[in-house]
């Protein structure tokens, strides 16, 4: 099959920003049914489909190779799948919709400012309190692998869909992964960031799937619209 | 019968002619067991399923746990010997798959070096049937333990060293922080009473609880206990112990003898653990046998000596040793003494494809 399938953010400030940045670079997306319509157009680009996905969807279909081309964030794209980041190529990072997935611990925690000190807590928690020191987090796949690479093994995730924030202070966990853009949120519920606590640094970023299939002609048509965007091409 | 066939049905003879009992636990085990034992990141390779309660499940990822939890339940105390072969279920980066396992666990055996030796013939005559003459890599728990104990620092050192053996990175970062722990005047600490009411102010401030998590008096005797560590330096001559030590790797005989001179050097007794590796040397007949200090499962209930044996394919075909704090870890009330090991059947098969 010809022709390219675009994905942008369906709503909100994201999906503003995009259609804004695709302004500036010349090319208008159109979203005829309105707000409601999950299938839009870019004008005299024909051959490229656009659909109004949620954020998380891009980064998952990205992945799955089931769009060409989509506009997330460059921290869904690692918390969907640990193969994400392969599965994908960063065409060019946006400029917006940036934001820092990082490790909170409660500001009463003084002994505790860098990640070591962490392992150190973590590694006797269970001996101490007869469980394990949990984390609330949206991001399990990114706490794990940081967490890997710092060698620290002796905690658990708790799943948290909002209001991360609020965890340690419900006793729902001890410590949290979040984003943040200016710690603000973290600061205002008495959490402190670690000094070695940034685990990725954020943007939304236009995105080439690995994984779908192309041909010859859908590859050039691709290679033109990167170029017209000013954004790389894989390899 | 030829090929796979009959070496599948070889490996199910030797299976069953461990003398021990059969063990075949359910597939679907609870998953909660498997996170608290090891933690998150072996709990990102299960196969996860929730029930109408909201408990997880998770598809059998290993045979020890449900054959020691089922073992304790019963009355733990008497020797007990379990082998096993069936399908295991593991995340893999490629998607879920389904694996079979063989293997054999040893529980309260009179005599750990005999229930070792066992398992290493185990595991040597399951790989034999696939043609497969191992490279094995033996790793020593109980000697670097052993080690540790003795080595001179501060005590409140000992823990966090142990607690990164065997992940060479997080270990490595330690081993540097201590080596330019810099020699900075400290200010002049408060006391562990304005520090106990400062932290309780904050977790008030910040509602927290003061009993279900970290207390006030166990961040602030921390908080201190760090100033002091800052303080109170690893000694270089023993972060230099530690390097040289962490660094030997090789031909097992070479390998202990360098352990041996180090031990020396530095006035350790390390005898006994290094006795007891050699004394398991025999039984690994002409397989190539090589010593790594460094190497060691990321689970703190390996006790004694860890191996791992591979094939030409550097695969790892069988891997175990002795953990004796496993069975305390699910609950049992006194430490007993446990080995047993797991050979990944599909990859030896793999060995022999062309």
């Amino acid at each position: 099959m010809s022709g390219l399938t675009l994905a942008v953010p369906s709503k909100g400030r994201l999906e503003e920003l995009t259609r804004d940045w695709f302004a500036q670079n010349g090319l208008t997306i159109t979203r005829p049914g309105g707000a409601r319509s999950y299938l839009g157009a870019i004008e005299g680009m024909p051959d490229i489909t656009v659909r109004f996905f949620p954020a998380s969807e891009i980064a998952r279909e990205l992945i799955r190779g089931t769009i060409d081309i989509g506009v997330t964030g460059r921290d869904l794209i690692h918390e969907t799948s640990e193969t994400g980041p392969q599965s994908v190529h960063i065409a060019k990072p946006l400029g917006f919709g940036k934001a820092d997935c990082v490790v909170a611990v409660p500001d009463a925690w003084i002994d505790v400012t860098h990640m070591h000190d962490l392992a150190d807590v973590a590694s006797d928690f269970r001996s101490r309190h007869g469980r394990w020191m949990r984390i609330a987090t949206k991001y399990i796949t990114i706490t794990r692998q940081h967490f890997a690479k710092a060698g620290i093994a002796e905690y658990r995730t708790v799943e948290s869909l909002g209001a991360t924030e609020a965890a340690p202070a419900s006793g729902v966990a001890d410590i949290v992964v979040d984003i943040t853009t200016t710690g603000s949120t973290l600061a205002a519920n008495g959490l402190r960031v670690l000094q070695d606590g940034i685990m990725l640094q954020s943007e939304a970023c236009l995105i080439v799937s690995r994984t779908a299939e192309r041909n010859a002609q859908s590859q050039s048509q691709l290679a033109a619209f990167l170029a017209q965007l000013g954004a790389s091409v894989d390899q | 019968m030829t090929g796979a066939a009959l070496r599948r049905a070889n490996l199910e003879a030797l299976v069953e002619a461990q003398g021990a009992t059969r063990a075949t636990p359910p597939l679907l085990l609870s998953a909660d067991p498997y996170f608290d034992l090891a933690g998150e990141e072996f709990g990102r390779r299960l196969l996860l399923t929730t029930d109408t309660t909201g408990a997880e499940h998770c598809l059998r990822p290993d045979f020890t746990l449900p054959i020691v939890q089922s073992y304790i339940k019963d009355g733990v105390g008497k020797p007990a010997a379990f082998s096993y072969l069936g399908p295991i279920f593991r995340q893999r980066e490629t998607g879920p798959a389904e694996f079979d396992q063989a293997g054999i666990e040893l529980l309260a055996q009179p005599d750990g070096d005999i229930a070792l030796d066992q398992v290493l013939t185990f595991a040597r005559a399951a790989l034999s049937i696939y043609g497969v003459a191992p490279q094995v890599r033996l790793g020593g728990v109980g000697l670097f333990e052993a080690m540790l104990v003795q080595a001179d620092m501060p005590d409140a050192w000992r823990p966090r060293i142990r607690n990164r053996f065997g992940h060479t990175e997080a270990l490595d970062r330690l081993l540097t922080r201590l080596e330019v722990a810099p020699d900075l005047p400290r200010e002049q600490q408060p006391s562990r009473e304005d520090l106990l009411e400062d932290v309780t102010a904050q977790m008030v401030t910040a509602g927290l609880s003061l009993s279900q998590g970290r207390t006030p008096a166990e961040i602030a005797d921390r908080y201190l206990e760090q100033q002091a560590l800052d303080a109170a330096h690893v000694p270089a001559k023993t972060l230099k112990l530690l390097r040289d030590y962490l660094a030997i790797s090789g031909n097992v005989l070479q390998a202990l003898t360098q352990v041996e001179a180090l031990a020396s050097q530095h006035r350790l007794m390390l005898g006994a653990p290094i006795r007891a590796i050699r004394r398991h040397l025999n039984c690994l007949g002409e397989a190539r046998v090589t010593f790594d200090a460094s190497f060691s499962p990321r689970l703190d209930y390996y006790t004694g000596i860890v191996f791992e044996m591979t094939g030409p394919t550097g695969e790892i075909l069988a891997s175990g040793g002795q953990y004796d704090r496993l069975l305390e870890r699910l609950g049992a009330v006194a430490p007993i003494p446990a080995s047993g090991c797991a050979v990944w059947v599909d990859r030896l098969e793999a060995e022999l494809a062309p």
